[in-house]
C-alpha cells in the first residue's frame, strides 16, 4: 500500500484477502497449492518436450506436451491473478478527448496565419505544383502496368485449331476406339499436353441419345464422340465429374450440372452458360482432330467476352 | 529495490524521460469483463502466427519451377512437383517440429479470424463502436480484412490441388468485375491462368505487405484503446466519466498473460492431435485436376457459398457481360462488408445519437440493432453452411440440390424471421428486469481504517451496496 | 463457497465436459463401413466355376431372393422400371461386387444411393449365384487384382486422372448431386476396386474413366492393379502424420473444430481468468 492511500481514503477495498505480509487466508494457501501444481506439471511436460524431441519427435506428443506446458503456466498465473493478488477495483477519471473550442480555435487561428498566406500567396506556382505532382505521381504507377500482359484476346482463344490432333495428357493419340462407351477422357491438343485452357473432356455417349443441332453434331464423330471444354463457365474448376448413367456433368466447386445430352447446357447450379463444344472430326488413320476452336470463349464470363473474337 | 533496477531505471529516465509514462501506465485501469478478453485471444492468435510464420519461412521456397519429389511419401516418389509443393512437403515430414509448426501456424489462423468475429460481435452488440470510438471500428473492420487476406495468401501458398482450385475461381471472381476485370486479373496474376507467377507475389504479400500493415494497424488499435480509455458495461460506481476496473500492474498483466498462455496451449494442442490441410493427400496442384470436395477456409466459405446459392443471371449490357458470379461475389460483398463497415454511421442517422458513449449496452435494451446483427450473421451463417452443401448432404442423406433450394429460400426468409425473433426476445428480456448476474456481485470483504474486516454485500445496478474504490487519477499518488 | 461461485463451477465442469466431448467425437476418424471389407473377404476371387451343382444351387438362390425385381431369367427383363436387367450391369463381376459389399439383396436406401453394409450371403452361396448369372448371361468373368503387383506412384497418378474429381484425392468421398454418392475409398477391398471400374456401377463410368480399358487386356489388367496399389495405401498407411483427420473432408469439418473447440476452449478460458470480475 502507498503513502497516498493510507492517507487519501476512508477505506481500502481488498477483495476478501490481505495485502501482502503474513498471514495468507486459507483459500489463497489452497490457490498457492494448485498454482504450484500446474507449476510443477508444466515443467515436467517441459522436461518431456526435450526427451520427446531429441527420440526423433511426434507430432500428437509434441502437441499434447506443449498444451499442457502452456496450459500449466497459464492456469498458474490465472490463480495468481484472481487469488493471490491484492486485487482492487480502481477508478480512473476520464479525461476530455476533445481539446475543446479555444484548443481548435487556436488551430485554426495558426491555419489562417502560419499554413494560408505561404500558399495562397503563389497561386500560379500552387497550380503548377498541383500539376507536375499530378503528372509524376500517375508516372509512378506506370510499372505497375509491367505486372502482367495486356489481357488482349487471349482470353478467347486456346491452342485448339482446325486439324489439330487429339491427345491425352501423357501426349497418346486418341482414336475413335480409345474411349468405351459411357467413358470419358480429358485430352488436349498435339503438343499442348497439360495446356491449362485447353483442356478439354471426350465423352462416348451412347448412340442416339446427343439431341444437338445438326450444324453441332457434324462436330461429332460417329454421333457418338463429343467434346466440351472442362473449364465450368461459371467459376472455372474443372469440371471433371461425369455421371455415366444420367450422362449429365457435375462441378464438384459450387454444385453446377450440365446435361450432356443437350450441349453441355447447365439445368443446375449457379452457371449460367453452357460448356462451349469443341467440333471434332477424323483424320485419315482414324484419330479425332479438331475442327476448329471451341463454340465460344472457355471458362468464366469477362466484360467484354462476347466483343469479337 | 535493487541497486541494479534503480540505477537501471535511471538510465531509462535520463534519455528517454520513461518514469512518469511508466508510474502512469502501471495504474491504468481496465474494466474486467470476459468479453473484453476476446479481442486479447485475437492479438494472442496474431502472436503465435508470427512466430510459426517465421519458423514456416525459413523452409518454404516460393517458386513453381518443377522438382521431383523424393521424400517419405511413397505415392508421390518420383513424381514431378513444384519446388513450393515440396519445400511443404518436406517441412511437413522430413523437418522435427516441421508439421507440428505448421499444423500450429494454420489452426492459429482459423482461430485468429474466429476471435476477431467474436469481438466484432460483442463491440457490435454492445455499441462500442458510438463517438468517439468510429475511428477505431474502422481501423478494426480494416483488421478483419486484412486478417482475411492473409489467410487467403497464406493457404494458397503449397501450390496443392485444394487451394490452387480455390485460386482458379479467385482469378474468376477478379475477371467479373465489371469494365477492368480482365486487366486487374492480368496485373495482379500476371497473366492467364495458371499465372505462375502468382505464388511468388502471394509469398510477399503474405509474409511482408498484409502483415506489415496488420502491425501497424493493431498498433494503430491499440494506441486509440489506450488514449479514449476502454468501455465498460454500467454497474455502480461507473459513469461515463470513469472507468473502473482493476490496474494494469498486477491484475491485467497476470490476466493477460494468462490468456495468451492458454491460447498458445489450445493451438498447440489442435496443431499437435488434429490433421489439417494435409496437403500431400490432395496431391500438387494440376489445372486440369479437381478433386472431391472442394471448400475453402472457413472464413471465406461464405464466400463459396454464396456462389453456390448465387442465381444463373448473367447480363448482356449492350454487348458487354455481367458474369453470373458478380452478384454473390462482388456485389454481395460489397453490400454487406460496405454496411458493416459504415454501421455507426448508418446507425446514427436513424437514432440521432451524437452523443460521446462510454457506458456500454446491454444488447437487450437495443432490440432493433441486436435484430439487425443477428439477422447479418444469419445471412453469414446461411452462406457457410451452403458452402458445405455436398459435405451436409452426405451426412444428413440429402440431395445437394434440397440443399440448396432450402439455403436459398432460407436467405430470403431467414434473416426476416431471426430479426423479428430477435427483436421479441429482447424485449421480453427488457421487460423482465432479469439481468445476468453483475460482476461483482456477491460477499465482498472490506478493510476498516482500524484493522478489522467486514463484510458488504453488492447487489447489481441500482442495489445499496457500499463500495468506495481507492480513487486514483490525475492528482492521487 | 457460495452458491454463486458453486453454480458457475457446475457450469464450467459441464463446459469442459461438453468440449472434451465434442472433441472426441469430432476427432474420431471416420472411415467407411468395415462390413465391405469383412464381406470382401468372402469369395474374393472365387472364379465362378464350371459346376452343374453350383449352378443349380444359384438358380434356386436367385429365384428365391432377386428373381421378385430382377424378373424370373438374369439376362431378360426386370419387373420394375428402376431396376436394371442383370443382362446390362456387367455380368457375373457385378453380381460378386453387389453381394459381396451387402448392397444386394435390396433392402432400403436411407437416403442418396444404395448403402454398403454385411454381406447377406456366405462365400458359397454368393460364388453360387455369380456362376448361375453369369452363365446366364454370358460374362462369367470376375476381375483379377492384386495390389502387390501394382505402382503405387503410377497408380496415384491415375487415380487422380481417372477416381479423384468423384471420389477425392484422399477417397473421402463426395456427393454428386441428386440421388447419387461416390463412396468413401477409404476402407474398401481391391476386389471392390477392381470390380468397379469393370462394371461402372450406378452413375460411375464403364472403365472407371480410365483410357482405353478393356477387360482381361495385360495393360488394363497392370492398370487396375496400380488403382488397386493406391486405394489399398489409403487404408494401410493414409499418412495421417496430422493427427486426427476429422473425416478427411477438408476445411469445412476444419472450421467447426476451429470455432467449437479452438474458440470455444478460449472463451470458457477467458471467463475463468476474467474470474467474477
Amino acid at each position: 500500500m502507498t503513502d497516498s492511500d493510507q492517507q487519501g481514503s476512508e477505506r481500502v477495498d481488498v477483495d476478501r484477502q490481505s495485502e501482502q505480509g503474513p498471514a495468507l487466508t486459507g483459500g489463497q494457501r489452497r490457490a498457492e497449492r494448485r498454482a504450484a501444481v500446474a507449476l510443477g506439471v508444466a515443467i515436467l511436460a517441459g522436461i518431456g518436450l526435450f526427451i520427446v524431441y531429441f527420440a526423433g519427435g511426434q507430432t500428437q506428443v509434441e502437441g499434447v506436451l506443449f498444451f499442457i506446458a502452456f496450459g500449466g503456466l497459464g492456469i498458474a498465473l490465472g490463480i495468481w491473478a484472481n487469488h493471490l493478488l491484492d486485487a482492487r477495483e480502481v477508478v480512473e477519471e476520464r479525461h476530455e478527448l476533445t481539446s475543446g473550442a479555444a484548443g481548435r480555435q487556436a488551430l485554426g487561428d495558426a491555419l489562417t496565419e502560419e499554413v494560408g498566406p505561404v500558399l495562397g500567396r503563389r497561386s500560379v506556382l500552387i497550380k503548377l505544383l498541383a500539376g507536375a505532382g499530378g503528372a509524376l505521381g500517375l508516372a509512378l504507377l506506370l510499372p505497375v502496368l509491367s505486372l502482367g500482359p495486356a489481357p488482349g484476346n487471349s482470353l478467347k482463344v486456346t491452342p485448339w485449331t482446325r486439324g489439330k490432333r487429339v491427345v491425352d495428357e501423357n501426349g497418346e493419340l486418341v482414336t475413335v476406339d480409345t474411349v468405351p462407351e459411357d467413358g470419358f477422357l480429358t485430352v488436349f491438343p498435339e503438343g499442348h499436353e497439360g495446356t491449362a485452357d485447353a483442356q478439354t473432356l471426350l465423352i462416348h455417349v451412347r448412340p442416339g441419345t446427343l439431341r444437338l443441332p445438326p450444324e453441332r453434331m457434324t462436330g461429332v464423330p460417329e454421333g457418338t464422340q463429343v467434346a466440351y471444354s472442362k473449364i465450368c463457365t461459371h467459376a472455372g474448376c474443372p469440371v471433371g465429374l461425369y455421371r455415366a448413367e444420367s450422362q449429365t456433368l457435375i462441378c464438384p466447386c459450387h454444385q453446377s450440372q450440365f446435361d450432356v445430352s443437350d450441349g453441355a447446357k447447365p439445368f443446375f447450379g449457379p452457371a449460367a452458360r453452357p460448356l462451349p463444344q469443341l467440333p471434332l472430326g477424323v483424320d485419315a488413320e482414324g484419330v479425332l482432330i479438331a475442327q476448329g476452336d471451341f463454340s465460344a470463349p472457355v471458362g468464366p464470363a469477362f466484360w467484354d467476352m462476347n466483343r469479337g473474337r | 529495490m535493487s541497486m541494479v533496477t534503480e540505477r537501471s531505471l535511471k538510465y531509462l529516465d535520463e534519455r528517454l524521460g520513461t518514469s512518469s509514462l511508466a508510474r502512469k501506465t502501471l495504474r491504468k485501469v481496465f474494466p474486467d469483463h470476459w468479453s473484453f478478453l476476446l479481442g486479447e485471444i485475437a492479438l494472442f492468435c496474431l502472436v503465435v502466427l508470427i512466430f510459426t510464420g517465421t519458423f514456416l519461412t525459413f523452409f518454404y521456397t516460393p517458386s513453381v519451377r518443377e522438382v521431383v519429389y523424393e521424400g517419405p511419401y511413397a505415392p508421390l516418389k518420383g513424381a514431378e512437383v513444384s519446388a513450393a509443393y515440396n519445400s511443404v512437403l518436406r517441412l511437413s515430414f522430413e523437418v522435427r517440429a516441421g508439421l507440428l509448426m505448421r499444423q500450429i501456424h494454420h489452426w492459429a489462423a482459423l482461430v485468429f479470424v474466429a476471435a476477431i468475429v467474436i469481438h466484432l460481435c460483442r463491440i457490435f452488440f454492445t455499441g462500442a463502436f458510438r463517438r468517439p470510438r468510429e475511428v477505431n471500428w474502422l481501423v478494426g473492420i480494416g483488421l478483419l480484412f486484412l486478417a482475411l487476406g492473409e489467410g487467403f495468401t497464406g493457404y494458397s501458398l503449397p501450390d496443392d490441388l485444394l487451394s490452387g482450385i480455390g485460386l482458379r475461381i479467385f482469378y474468376s471472381v477478379t475477371l467479373a468485375i465489371p469494365v477492368v476485370g480482365t486487366w486487374v486479373t492480368y496485373l495482379l496474376f500476371g497473366g492467364e491462368f495458371p499465372a505462375p507467377d502468382i505464388i511468388s507475389r502471394l509469398f510477399v504479400f503474405h509474409i511482408m505487405l498484409i502483415p506489415a500493415l496488420l502491425l501497424a494497424l493493431v498498433g494503430v488499435h491499440l494506441a486509440i484503446l489506450v488514449l479514449q480509455k476502454h468501455t465498460q458495461f454500467p454497474g455502480h460506481g461507473k459513469s461515463e466519466r470513469n472507468v473502473v476496473g482493476k490496474r494494469l500492474w498486477p491484475e491485467q498483466t497476470f490476466k493477460s498473460v494468462s490468456l495468451l498462455l492458454f491460447t498458445t496451449a489450445v493451438l498447440a494442442l489442435l496443431g499437435g492431435i488434429a490433421q489439417i490441410n494435409p496437403i500431400w493427400q490432395y496431391g500438387p496442384f494440376v489445372p486440369y485436376s479437381v478433386t472431391s470436395p472442394a471448400q475453402p477456409d472457413w472464413y471465406i466459405g461464405f464466400l463459396d457459398g454464396a456462389l453456390r446459392l448465387g442465381p444463373p443471371w448473367d447480363l448482356n449490357l449492350f454487348g458487354f457481360t455481367i458474369s453470373e458470379v458478380f452478384w454473390p461475389a462482388i456485389l454481395f460483398p460489397g453490400i454487406a462488408f460496405g454496411i458493416l463497415t459504415l454501421w455507426p454511421w448508418i446507425e446514427r442517422r436513424f437514432t440521432k445519437d451524437r452523443a460521446e458513449h462510454h457506458l456500454l449496452d446491454a444488447p437487450r435494451d437495443t432490440p432493433v440493432r441486436t435484430g439487425i446483427g443477428t439477422a447479418g450473421l444469419m445471412v453469414f451463417f446461411i452462406m457457410f453452411m451452403e458452402g458445405g452443401n455436398d459435405i451436409f448432404g452426405v451426412l444428413l442423406n440429402v440431395p445437394v440440390e434440397t440443399i440448396t433450394r432450402i439455403l436459398q429460400w432460407s436467405l430470403v426468409i431467414g434473416p426476416i424471421v431471426t430479426f423479428l425473433v430477435t427483436y421479441w426476445v429482447c424485449r421480453s428480456l427488457s421487460r423482465s428486469r432479469l439481468r445476468p448476474a453483475r460482476i461483482n456481485a456477491g460477499l465482498r470483504l472490506s478493510r476498516t481504517t482500524d484493522g478489522g474486516y467486514e463484510t458488504v454485500s453488492l447487489e447489481p445496478a441500482g442495489g445499496d451496496g457500499e463500495r468506495e474504490p481507492t480513487p486514483t487519477g490525475p492528482h492521487a499518488g | 463457497m457460495s452458491s454463486v461461485e458453486g453454480s458457475s463451477r457446475v457450469r464450467r465442469t459441464a463446459t469442459l465436459l461438453g468440449g472434451i466431448a465434442v472433441l472426441a467425437l469430432l476427432l474420431t476418424p471416420t472411415t467407411g463401413t468395415a462390413s465391405s471389407r469383412h464381406g470382401a473377404a468372402l469369395a474374393a476371387q472365387q472364379q465362378p466355376a464350371d459346376s452343374p451343382a453350383l449352378e443349380a444351387r444359384g438358380r434356386e438362390l436367385y429365384q428365391n431372393a432377386c428373381a421378385s425385381c430382377h424378373g424370373p431369367d438374369p439376362a431378360g427383363a426386370s419387373y420394375y422400371a428402376t431396376v436394371p436387367s442383370l443382362n446390362d450391369v456387367g455380368g457375373a463381376a457385378a453380381v460378386n461386387w453387389a453381394l459381396r459389399t451387402g448392397r444386394m439383396p435390396w433392402k432400403d436406401n436411407k437416403g442418396p444411393a444404395i448403402e454398403r453394409g454385411e454381406p447377406r450371403f456366405g462365400e458359397e452361396d454368393i460364388r453360387a449365384l455369380t456362376t448361375y448369372v453369369g452363365k446366364a448371361v454370358g460374362d462369367a468373368q470376375i476381375p483379377d487384382v492384386d495390389p502387390a503387383r501394382g505402382d503405387l506412384q503410377r497408380g496415384r497418378q491415375l487415380y487422380g486422372q481417372a477416381c479423384a474429381a468423384c471420389h477425392g484425392m484422399n477417397g473421402a468421398g463426395a456427393a454428386l448431386g441428386g440421388q447419387n454418392i461416390a463412396v468413401s475409398l477409404q476402407d474398401v477391398h481391391p476386389q471392390d476396386v477392381a470390380e468397379a471400374i469393370k462394371i461402372g456401377p450406378g452413375q460411375m463410368p464403364v472403365g472407371g474413366g480410365l483410357t482405353d480399358y478393356e477387360f482381361g487386356t495385360a495393360a488394363s489388367q497392370q492398370e487396375v492393379d496400380d488403382i488397386a496399389a493406391y486405394v489399398e495405401s489409403l487404408r494401410t498407411q493414409p499418412y495421417n502424420e496430422g493427427g486426427a483427420p476429422i473425416g478427411g473432408k477438408g476445411p469445412v469439418p476444419e472450421g467447426f473444430v476451429a470455432w467449437v473447440i479452438g474458440l470455444g476452449i478460449l472463451v470458457v478460458a477467458a471467463r475463468w481468468i476474467a474470474g467474477r470480475g
